[in-house]
Formats: structure tokens, C-alpha cells, sequence
């Protein structure tokens, strides 16, 4: 495998090494989003199992990888990224989501709430069904929220095109990750604001959550809608050009 | 000061550039320079300033472009350049044998202290090479006939280099189908340091070729010799290609580690500090212990009531204890982030810590301490694991900071409320 070609650190350039100075990057374009690391700065990988496999398992790539990083400056992990067991990326996503004014107390709170609250009604579910049924009602608060959200994915989107100046839906395949922000910010919003004047959040979310889990609910007709508008404007799927 | 300088010694010559670097001159940018030369009569020690400036105004850009230097200049600046280091040296009281560049630049900065800003605008002394931009010698006869075959190509060296490295390139391949066709080919495994090194960047191989290289031959140029290390080379084409190869560092050695020290009662520990945003922290790992984190003498989980800062020592059993202990502040965040570095190197109960933060918030204070806690346990660790532990970013400075606020604008980013009129 031929050697990948490496950019380093610039040698002249006597800025402090890794934080970026007020310097532009290119002559007459300003940074619009810029970060205080600088390009060469990878990502820091946080898993401990990766570095705990012994050298005999290692495919050739990894082995490659594993060297290759030795030269490469890394960005300092996150607050987020604690590599504890209990850390799950989608939940991660999702408080960061509810949050509001920078508030990850209450976020993170309210979430670990909706969770206890989701486990607490599928085990009283449990305990009142018959040995039958057990086995099929789900207590796992985290597979219940995973599976919740992956049913409330749409397949397909509607984008708004421009053409002959009038806007047309247009139908229009989403990626993974689109998907997965109209899941969470679909049942953000129901949950704000359909939620009756008395009710907490917590429960509100998992009602919908579990709701959700089913294939049922609000935010599971949305979605159908959605589907329904996109197969309505089939015929002006041509208008996309990507 | 020029006074005060020449007369604590003997005759000095020494040659001062208020300039940029090679890559200023390189550039078609209008370069004033100001030589300023002390001259010293013979026998009457009497001091001339003589300014010579090349001004250069709009009309006269024809004029700039050819100003080359000769040979003789340059090798004339040396001797002086030489002269001038001996001279330098002996007003320091040092030994001019061994004056190096180093001693070169702090006695400059001693003589001529500059409050300028502009590191580049400081009075420096440095070897001519790295003054006067490297230019090539006229490249045709008198009768105007161009020496080397491709100077109309307009970039000869690159051209050449390229030629030469694609004969060599099939040559190789002739010398192969020939073992081939013996039947004496054998491939190789080919044990390159792909890591350690790294091919020149452009700007490294336009030094090299005195010429202006554009994107696309760079890359051009780069694919070939990805070609060539393919193919199996003899020594003159491996010396070829490292010619091309420069090394990178390992980032793994440049980390410090801590010294292990001992306390009164034989108790090893190790100290050190870490900092994020405006959080100063400083602790101190004891190597045995049974877990307890103290944070300016305060239990860290009262300390950091938020359970993101701190994390779970013990992970099942902590959650739940604090789940029943604290209902109302029970949020596993702050916390976790002190465990982090313990929980990735699988010694969550077997270290003892105190540590002193001040300055930040919560979230600052919890990422100082663990700054902190990585770097003390360094030097408890081996070597690989320390390589993991910066690998993970445990042992980064987080450099991220508060965004500043714009004029024109709200916030950072939020902008003013868009009125149409």
C-alpha cells in the first residue's frame, strides 16, 4: 500500500504550536467557522478496548493506523467523551438537543428522568401481564429509545427548489444522519409542545417514546405524512439535480 | 547605541538587515531595505553611518525584478558575515570558535533592544544565505543561447527533475521485465519507513528547485515517486528518493513526564499542574492509595455535586449510591470526567488524590483536574500507555476559549435583528 502523502506541521510558521493565532489560513477569505486547533490536529479516539487488543489481532490497516498516529497531534477529548460504560452517543445527541440556554444540568437531568420513567412503566407492564407476555414486553430503557427514534426515521424528504419562481416540494433521499435529526427534533417539538399545561417533560417523553416503540403516536403520523407528501409530488422528483 | 556600542571594542564591521525572510524577497512585493554599515576609519576610530537604500517606486518594478545578486556579492557578504560573527563574539567575551547562531541573535537582541512588535522587523544578524533569496545564475551564454535543453519549457529544474526521475523510473521497469523474462525476479517485501518520514511539501521542493511549482505539479511530481517506491530500487535510487523523504517527529517523545517523588512516611506521589480556560488546577497522585479524590480539601463528590464532573469510582455501586444519596443534583457528568483518566488505564480504586483548583466554572475546574490527574499518573505508567493515554486526548490542553464578542454584532455569532428598513 503506497504511503499516504503527509502534511506536517509547518516549519516557518512560528505560531504557537496547535492553537491557531489571529493569522488567516488563506489571503482574503476570513474563517467563518474555524476552531482553535489547527488543521493537523486528528481526533482522539476514546475507546480503551481498541488499545487493550493484543498485536495479534490487528488487521495490517489497524497496525498502519496505530503507527501512523504515533505522528500525529491529537485534540484534547471532550467533556462529553468519558469512555464510561454508561455514555451512549444518541443519548449524548438528544440532551444536547433538549438543552436550552446551555442548561446540560437540566438536560442531562431530565433526560436520565424520562429513562427511569420508561423503565418504571414497561416493568409495571411486567409485572401485571402473564408469564406469556413477558417475554415479549422490552425493559431495556436504551433499546426502547434507540428502536423509538429508528421508527420515527423518514425515509425520504421534501426539499423546497426553486424553479421558475415558485417553490416546489421536492421529494429527495435524506442521509443517515438527516434522518436521524428529524427523528429526535420531531419528537423534541411534539413533546414541547403538544404537552398538557400540568405535565413534566419526563413523562411526556417517555409516553411518546413508548408510543413511538410501537409504531404509534404523533410523531409516527408525521412521519407517515411526510411519506404521503413525497409520494404525492413524485412527478417532481426530476427537478432535483443531485 | 551604535556609539555605545563600537566604543566598548575594537573595530567592528558587522552587517545589520532590517528585512524579511527569504520568502519576503521571493515575493514581487516592493522590499525597502535600510543596510545600515558601521565602518570604522583605520587608526582614527571614527564611526561613519552610511545608509544605502533601495528604493523602489511603481515605474521601477522592471528594475526590481532583475536585481540579482552575483557571486562574488554573496561570497563577498560571507567573509563580512564572518568577519562580523569573530568581531561580535569578542565584544561578548566569548570564544569565537564556538559562536553559533543562537549566541549570534541573543547578543544582536542584547546590543539592539527593538520594542517593535514585529518579530521580522528586529535588527538581525543571520548568514546571507538565509538573507538574499537564492537566484540562479544567468542561464544563457553570451550569444544568448540558453545552456541546459529545457529553459524554454520556463520551469527547467522542475522539468529535468521529472525527466530524470521517469528514466529511472523506466529503467526500473526494463531491469524487471528483464529478471522476469530469466526468470529470476523475486519480489521483495519491502520494509520502507512509510512512518517516520514524509515526502517534502511544495514549498520544501521549491526551495529545492529555486523555481515556482504549481499544485498540480507538485502532485505530479509526488505520484511519480509513489511509482518509483513501488518498484523495487537498487542503492542509487533509494538514495534518490530519500533525497525527497523528511522526517517526522514522533509525538509520543516529546511528552514530559513527571518525576516520581517520596513524601515523609515513603509514600511515592507525583505533582502536576492542568489548566482549561481560566481553571488553574494542580494535583497530587499518590501511587497507593484506595480511591479518594479530595479537591481543595473538600471530598470531590461534595465538591462537585453534579455527577459530569466527577465519575463513578466503583461503576455500578457509585451510581446507585448516588442516585439515593443526592436525588437532586444527580447528573452524571462533572463527575465523570475526574474518572476518566483512571477508568482508561483500569486503576479506578488503587491511586489516592489531592488536588487545589482555582479560577473557571464547574465544567473548567473538572477539566483542569483532569489535565492534572493524566499528567501526575504519567509517571506511574509505561511508556505505551502513556502514548494511549494522548492518544485518547488526556494529556492535550484543551486551547478552546471563550469566543469574543463582535462589534456590529450581538454575540459571537448572533447578529443584530434584520430590519428591512
Amino acid at each position: 500500500m503506497a504511503a499516504p502523502v503527509m502534511k506536517t506541521v509547518r516549519g516557518w510558521s512560528d505560531l504557537a504550536l496547535g492553537v491557531r493565532s489571529a493569522v488567516l489560513r488563506l489571503p482574503g477569505l476570513s474563517q467563518v467557522r474555524w476552531s482553535r486547533y489547527s488543521p493537523e490536529y486528528r481526533d482522539p479516539q476514546i475507546d480503551k478496548e481498541y488499545y487493550r487488543k493484543p498485536l495479534a489481532e490487528q488487521t495490517e490497516e489497524q497496525k498502519f493506523e496505530l503507527e501512523l498516529r504515533k505522528t500525529q497531534l491529537i485534540k484534547a477529548a471532550p467533556a462529553t467523551k468519558t469512555g464510561s460504560v454508561f455514555e451512549d452517543p444518541l443519548i449524548s445527541k438528544f440532551t444536547n438537543m433538549m438543552m436550552k440556554g446551555g442548561n446540560k444540568v437540566l438536560a442531562r437531568s431530565l433526560m436520565t428522568k424520562t429513562l427511569e420513567a420508561v423503565k418504571r412503566k414497561q416493568f409495571e407492564k411486567y409485572h401485571a401481564a402473564s408469564p406469556e407476555e413477558r417475554a415479549a414486553i422490552e425493559r431495556n430503557p436504551y433499546t426502547i429509545f434507540h428502536q423509538a427514534l429508528k421508527n420515527c426515521e423518514p425515509v425520504i424528504g421534501l426539499v423546497p427548489i426553486l424553479k421558475g419562481g415558485h417553490f416546489y416540494q421536492v421529494p429527495v433521499p435524506l442521509s443517515d444522519r438527516r434522518r436521524r435529526f428529524m427523528a429526535m427534533k420531531w419528537m423534541i417539538t411534539e413533546c414541547r409542545e403538544k404537552k398538557p399545561r400540568r405535565m413534566l417533560m419526563p413523562e411526556k417523553l417517555s409516553q411518546e417514546l413508548l408510543e413511538a416503540f410501537h409504531n404509534q403516536g404523533p410523531v409516527i403520523r408525521r412521519k407517515h405524512d411526510m411519506h404521503k407528501m413525497a409520494e404525492a409530488n413524485r412527478a417532481l422528483a426530476h427537478y432535483r439535480w443531485w | 547605541m551604535a556609539a555605545s556600542c563600537v566604543s566598548c571594542c575594537a573595530a567592528l564591521s558587522c552587517r545589520l538587515f532590517l528585512g524579511g525572510r527569504v520568502n519576503l524577497a521571493r515575493r514581487q512585493v516592493l522590499w525597502k531595505a535600510a543596510a545600515a554599515e558601521l565602518q570604522t576609519v583605520f587608526g582614527s576610530q571614527i564611526l561613519r553611518l552610511r545608509h544605502t537604500t533601495v528604493v523602489t517606486t511603481k515605474k521601477n518594478v522592471a528594475s526590481l525584478r532583475c536585481e540579482t545578486y552575483t557571486v562574488d556579492f554573496i561570497k563577498k557578504q560571507i567573509e563580512e558575515f564572518n568577519l562580523g560573527k569573530r568581531h561580535l563574539a569578542n565584544m561578548m567575551g566569548e570564544d569565537p570558535e564556538t559562536f553559533t547562531q543562537e549566541d549570534i541573535d541573543r547578543a544582536i537582541a542584547y546590543l539592539f533592544p527593538s520594542g517593535l512588535f514585529e518579530k521580522r522587523a528586529r535588527p538581525i544578524m543571520k548568514h546571507p544565505e538565509q538573507i538574499f533569496p537564492k537566484q540562479k545564475a544567468t542561464q544563457w551564454g553570451e550569444d544568448g543561447r540558453p545552456f541546459h535543453f529545457l529553459f524554454y519549457t520556463g520551469k527547467q529544474s522542475y522539468y529535468s527533475l521529472m525527466h530524470d526521475a521517469y528514466g529511472k523510473l523506466l529503467n526500473l521497469e526494463k531491469h524487471k521485465n528483464e529478471l522476469q523474462a530469466k526468470g529470476l525476479f523475486s519480489e521483495e517485501a519491502k520494509t520502507k519507513d512509510l512512518i517516520g518520514s514524509r515526502w517534502l511539501i511544495k514549498e520544501e521542493l521549491e526551495e529545492m528547485l529555486v523555481e515556482k511549482l504549481s499544485d498540480q505539479d507538485y502532485a505530479q511530481f509526488i505520484r511519480l515517486l509513489e511509482r518509483l517506491l513501488t518498484l523495487q530500487c537498487g542503492a542509487a535510487e533509494k538514495e534518490f528518493l530519500q533525497s525527497f523523504r523528511r522526517s517526522v517527529t514522533i509525538q509520543s517523545k516529546k511528552q514530559l513526564i513527571e518525576p516520581v517523588q517520596y513524601d515523609e512516611q515513603g509514600m511515592a506521589f507525583s505533582t502536576s499542574e492542568g489548566k482549561r480556560k481560566s481553571a488553574k488546577a494542580e494535583a497530587v497522585v499518590y501511587e497507593h492509595g484506595s480511591g479518594r479524590i479530595k479537591v481543595n480539601g473538600i471530598d470531590y463528590l461534595l465538591y462537585f455535586p453534579v455527577t459530569q464532573d466527577r465519575s463513578s469510582l466503583g461503576a455500578y455501586r457509585f451510581t446507585s449510591k448516588v442516585m439515593l444519596t443526592s436525588m437532586k443534583t444527580a447528573e452524571p457528568k462533572v463527575r465523570e470526567q475526574l474518572m476518566f483518566p483512571f477508568h482508561f488505564l483500569d486503576r479506578l480504586g488503587k491511586h489516592d488524590v489531592t488536588c487545589t483548583v482555582s479560577g473557571g466554572g464547574r465544567s473548567a475546574q473538572a477539566g483542569a483536574i483532569r489535565l492534572a490527574m493524566a499528567r501526575a499518573l504519567c509517571s506511574f505508567v509505561t511508556e505505551e500507555e502513556v502514548e494511549w493515554m494522548r492518544q485518547a486526548g488526556l494529556l492535550t490542553v484543551d486551547p478552546r476559549i471563550r469566543e469574543r464578542k463582535k462589534p456590529g454584532q450581538e454575540g459571537a455569532r448572533r447578529k443584530f435583528t434584520w430590519k428591512k428598513r
